[in-house]
């Protein structure tokens, strides 16, 4: 019996995911997930196969952002039932990622307890996911996973505890970010004037039933409204709470109503993106250098290969090469083993996958 | 006149020498149904027990009725099941109501079940202001440590309220509330955390009765004197004196203080006692009989800090719940404290001690502290929501089984002295274990279809609607329960009724950010496996801890979720109460690369059946295994093997990260190594 297997059988999982069985898309989110090297090219094909089926939903990514403990969950589990009730009969996913433990690494994902789904709801996917010492923010496995989420839902929603440098990655992962803050939140209303203010696209004002929601709500406002840039509009900003369900038709419903841009803008950015911080954790400013010296760029180096994944495999393959013509050193680099993604090419595929 | 008095004399009020009556015996019980419930509690009173306990069974204590799907498999198994007013008939059929002391264990229900009682008086013709007994009714407690809430903490704080309201013009002789630190301590609460947190719990419900003015200025100080405490004595046994003396000090100190009751009477500190069961092992179970003994020492052996009534558990505490001999062996332990010795005889033994009154100041002195931190906080209400009191708790019983795991404790038997011999006890028939009837629920289920038959549903439909309408009205909520009660509404009813204004609630698991301190030299090893797994997965082995069905035991589902992020797992645990289909869904979704299950309350074969059917149905039964611990019983174990079960763990498996060896082993074995090429793979194909 094999547990994990460490071959995935991608057909037969993307046929069920078609059908929204939950534990075959569990599995690609695993897939997505997976660190092996190996699990490039399964990802390749997997995407590949989505791409071109008639069925692909292309989701709008939906980003929400706060403070540990700002409702986010709690919010999230009560816009749900009003999102699945939308007459476009919407498939929704929602990814909730919690801190590791940074001695540890281990992590307690604990945002399904404020979320009691309706069993069996077949539109509706929760998974939760652990920052990866990341504390708090976005792993690379949060955008390894959209991509997959992309084609099989209509909406993702990601949830992400903010703590400064979070809400930019989260910036990177959703199309639409609402950071929540609560009353009383001096902190973080200075935290806006500090500049977080470009990051959300909304601020909703979350727990407005309590005493001192009023006096924030007009401070945010006022705010806000000082720090526009002229002629531009506030930001739009809602107050909602749970208990007295104040404004959770009103967020739904523009969550509901939003476009997203289209993909080749949208998922182009993102790749570009995660593939420079993909660079950085992985061969730190080093990587950066041996682009220049090639007289590249991230982006522009990402553009000249097929997928994310073939650049990704072909950096690998030259780095080391570069690295030791250009005497750099292991010590370096961020690497301090050798590189995960070994073989020059992808491996090329068995016929077969075992069931 | 008498001789002139002695210190080592107490007098009566002639002056004469006398001794002291016995606290009240009381023996916690019931179970399989309303019949049986009711042919036990006869027994037990002609074996001299004087007051009634009575245990329910969890759909009653969580408002389901037997034929909820969450409520089928926990029907009559560790108390009794009450739907209707008809079960009440039978359950106290041939007890006198107006001569019995009635204690029940009810909380999320608890108005439900005072309404069940009072309309049993009225229809048998009892006059209600007779009645006697208490309600237990803490919700705090139950958020914390217990499990069995209904509704958000407003809801529950409004009708504890009310039904002190109530009581005081009603029932003058019912305790509506039973303010508990008894299962804090089970939970892990160290004295001077049981101490403030009870306290607190008390000043909240106080603080709310004044601020609700619905009861007269004039008659504080009765409602002072109606709140009584459910507290618990552990093996400490000099401390846990120490913790009494300290709690009857400062509810003096606070009533006075704080809502300035000025008769001392109705300061005085009442409290009863249920000694200590998470100290009682199943290694060498006998040695519990030793523990009970000294535990029940702590709350009689001195006269000022001595219980009302006293209830003990049995030697075979961690085993099963007691056979009726088991609970006479305990009784008979109160009977000879009480009268073959001398006990009651002297006034305070402890008086004008210098030892016990510095260490009594130590313990007042940091639970005030704990006070007025919680009261900062914004009192028990917020320090609930917040997760504070939960995660204090869960800290608290983290750093207990971490001295245990260390040594540091010595628990007989399980960390020193670990030989012995075979038990006698053990090798009865039965094995020393009481087993529920599983056929018996059917009777359970009968006697609800002919309630719900022989009713008026047009009663029934206007009773639920007046008490909707109270509940949104902001009414007393007693009478309707009440009206309900004579109109055979059932438990489930009831509850669906204020579900539908109250909406549900679930309370923080307090495990975020916590930690053991384990040998560093065992652990080592197994965060190397962690990690060596981790690359073989291509992710971090991901476990769901899940606590399926009613019960509220969360003390080992906690520890494990800790124990596991600590060596490096990614946890997922949702808390207590969840469907088998909650547990199934989430495991599926989550990718669990392992299902483990911690099952106390008993039901551990039906509860696996289902899970396991919902793992086949989704596609993952092979491949997520699934272990369990709790509860076990031995002879259980090959049937749960049978049902798929990979491991199983008991009270006796206290070394945690011998259980994860054994986790890790499952896994391992389960995953193979990842191929690094591709040879390799095809290889492995
Ligand atoms: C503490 C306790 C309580 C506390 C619980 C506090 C809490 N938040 O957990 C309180 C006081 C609230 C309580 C209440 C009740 N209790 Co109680 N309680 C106990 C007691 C004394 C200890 C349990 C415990 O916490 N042990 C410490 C933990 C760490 O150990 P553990 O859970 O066994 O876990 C270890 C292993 O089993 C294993 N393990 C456990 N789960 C898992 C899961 C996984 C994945 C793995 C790998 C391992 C594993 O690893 C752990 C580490 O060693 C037991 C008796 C006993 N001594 O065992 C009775 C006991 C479990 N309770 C019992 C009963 C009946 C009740 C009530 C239902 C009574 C009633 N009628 O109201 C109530 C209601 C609770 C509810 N809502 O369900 C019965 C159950 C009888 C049965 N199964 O047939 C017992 C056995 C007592 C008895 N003999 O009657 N209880
Ligand atoms: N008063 C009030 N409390 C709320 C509201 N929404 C959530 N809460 C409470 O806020 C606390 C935290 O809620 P969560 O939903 O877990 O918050 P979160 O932002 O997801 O928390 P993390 O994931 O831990 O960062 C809980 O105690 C909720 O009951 C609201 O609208 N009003
Ligand atoms: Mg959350």
């Amino acid at each position: 019996m094999h547990t994990h297997p460490s071959t995935y059988d991608t057909e037969r999982l993307i046929q069920g995911a078609w059908q929204h069985d939950k534990w075959s898309i569990a599995r690609l989110i695993s897939l997505f997930e997976d660190t092996r090297p190996h699990a490039a090219q399964y990802r390749h094909d997997v995407l590949s196969a989505l791409q071109t089926n008639t069925q692909a939903r292309c989701a709008a990514f939906i980003g929400l952002t706060g403070t540990p403990g700002a409702g986010k969950s709690s919010l999230i589990a009560a816009l749900l039932p009003r999102l699945l009730a939308h007459p476009s009969h919407l498939h929704i996913a929602v990814l909730a990622i919690d801190p590791s433990s940074p001695l540890t690494g281990g992590a307690v994902l604990g945002d399904r307890i404020r979320v009691r789904l309706p069993s069996k709801e077949k539109r509706c996917f929760f998974r939760s996911q652990s920052s990866d010492q990341d504390l708090g923010g976005l792993s690379r496995k949060t955008f390894q996973v959209c991509r997959l989420l992309y084609w099989l839902f209509d909406l993702v929603l990601i949830e992400t505890v903010g703590i400064g440098q979070s809400e930019v990655s989260i910036r990177h992962a959703a199309d639409r970010v609402y950071l929540l803050l609560s009353p009383l939140a001096g902190d973080e209303i200075q935290f806006i004037k500090a500049g977080i203010m470009e990051i959300p696209d909304a601020f909703v004002l979350h727990k407005a039933d309590a005493p001192a929601a009023n006096a924030t709500y007009h401070t945010l406002q006022a705010t806000l409204g000082l720090l526009r840039p002229p002629q531009a509009p506030s930001p739009a900003l809602y107050r909602t709470s749970i208990h007295t369900q104040e404004g959770l038709d009103a967020l739904a419903a523009e969550i509901t109503a939003y476009r997203p841009p289209p993909l080749h803008a949208s998922m182009h950015q993102r790749e570009a993106y995660a593939f420079q911080r993909w660079l950085l954790d992985e061969y730190g400013q080093q990587a950066l250098r041996c682009l220049s010296a090639q007289q590249t760029n991230p982006t522009a180096y990402l553009r000249t290969q097929p997928s994310f994944e073939h650049a990704q495999l072909a950096f690998d393959a030259q780095f080391w090469s570069w690295a030791a013509s250009s005497c750099v050193s292991h010590n370096d680099t961020n690497a301090s083993h050798t590189p995960t993604h070994p073989s020059a090419s992808l491996p090329p595929r068995t016929s077969e996958p075992p069931r | 006149m008498p001789s002139s008095p002695s210190a080592h004399q107490i007098l009566d009020r002639n002056g004469s020498p006398t001794s002291d009556r016995p606290w009240i015996f009381r023996t916690y019980a019931g179970h399989t149904n309303v019949h049986a419930s009711n042919q036990l509690y006869k027994q037990n009173m002609e074996a001299g027990q004087t007051g009634l306990s009575i245990a329910f069974d969890l759909p009653t204590q969580c408002g389901y009725d037997a034929d909820h799907p969450l409520a089928k498999s926990e029907v009559g198994k560790v108390g009794v099941p009450i739907h209707s007013l008809d079960d009440m008939h039978t359950l106290f059929d041939a007890i006198p109501l107006e001569q019995t002391n009635t204690s029940m264990t009810i909380n999320g229900t608890s108005m439900w079940l005072l309404a069940l009682y009072i309309a049993l008086a009225q229809e048998r013709g009892v006059s209600v202001s007779s009645l006697r007994g208490t309600t237990q009714n803490d919700i705090v407690k139950e958020y914390l440590a217990r499990g069995t809430y209904l509704f958000p903490p407003d809801a529950h704080f409004r009708i504890i309220a009310e039904m002190y309201e109530y009581c005081l013009l009603h029932l003058p002789q019912w305790n509506a509330a039973n303010i508990c630190s008894y299962h804090l301590q089970e939970a892990g609460a160290t004295p001077a955390q049981e101490v403030a947190f009870a306290l607190s719990t008390a000043i909240g419900v106080l603080d709310l009765l004044r601020q609700r003015r619905q009861i007269p200025e004039n008659d504080f100080g009765q409602v002072v004197e109606r709140i009584s405490f459910f507290v618990n004595s552990g093996i400490r046994f000099v401390e846990e004196i120490c913790k009494m003396r300290a709690f009857a000090e400062l509810w003096d100190e606070i009533t006075l203080s704080r809502y300035h009751v000025q008769d001392p009477q109705h300061r005085r500190f009442r409290y009863g006692v249920q000694v200590n069961s998470l100290g009682l092992t199943e290694q060498q179970p006998e040695n519990n009989a030793w523990r009970i003994l000294i535990e029940a020492l702590g709350v009689t052996l001195s006269r000022k800090a001595r219980c009302r009534a006293l209830q003990l558990p049995a030697w075979n505490e961690a085993l099963s719940l007691p056979r009726p001999w088991d609970q006479q062996w305990s009784l008979r332990l109160q009977q000879i404290l009480a009268y073959e010795t001398d006990l009651l005889e002297y006034p305070d033994i402890f008086d004008g001690s210098p030892v016990i009154q510095s260490k009594t100041d130590a313990i007042k002195a940091e639970a005030q502290k704990e006070i007025e931190q919680i009261l900062g906080i914004g009192g028990v209400h917020a320090a609930i929501q917040s997760g504070y009191m939960k995660s204090a708790l869960v800290r608290s019983m983290a750093a207990r089984i971490s001295r245990i795991q260390r040594g540091e404790q010595i628990v007989v038997g399980v960390n020193r002295w670990t030989e012995t011999l075979p038990s006698p006890l053990m090798s009865d028939q039965d094995s020393g274990l009481f087993r529920v009837d599983p056929l018996a629920a059917n009777e359970t289920l009968a006697l609800l279809k002919q309630t719900r038959l022989q009713r008026s549903p047009e009663k029934v439909q206007s009773a639920l609607r007046s008490l909707q309408e109270a509940a949104r009205n902001g009414q007393n909520m007693m009478p309707a329960s009440i009206q309900c009660a004579l109109a055979r509404v059932t438990t489930g009813e009831w509850a669906d009724a204020l579900r539908g204004v109250f909406g549900e609630y679930r309370a923080a698991t307090g495990i975020e950010g916590q930690t053991l301190s384990l040998e560093e030299d065992r652990r080592r090893p197994l965060q190397d496996r962690v990690h060596a797994l981790t690359e073989r997965l291509g992710h971090r082995p991901r476990m769901l801890v899940g606590k399926p069905g009613l019960d509220g035991h969360s003390n080992g589902a906690e520890i494990i979720a800790v124990t596991a992020r600590h060596l490096g797992f990614d946890v997922i645990y949702a808390g207590i109460r969840l469907s088998p289909d909650d547990i199934v869904q989430s495991a599926i979704e989550e990718s669990a690369d392992i299902i483990g299950l911690s099952i106390l309350s008993g039901s551990h074969i039906e509860i696996t059946q289902q899970i396991m059917e919902g793992l086949r149905d989704a596609g993952a039964a092979d491949a997520i295994p699934v272990v369990m611990g709790g509860i076990l019983p031995q002879q259980d174990h090959p049937i749960l093997r049978s049902l798929g079960v990979r491991a199983l763990f008991t009270p006796a498996d206290g070394d945690l990260l011998a259980i994860f060896d054994t986790i890790l082993h499952l896994l391992e074995a389960s995953s193979p190594e990842p191929p690094t090429t591709h040879a390799d793979r095809t290889e492995q194909e």
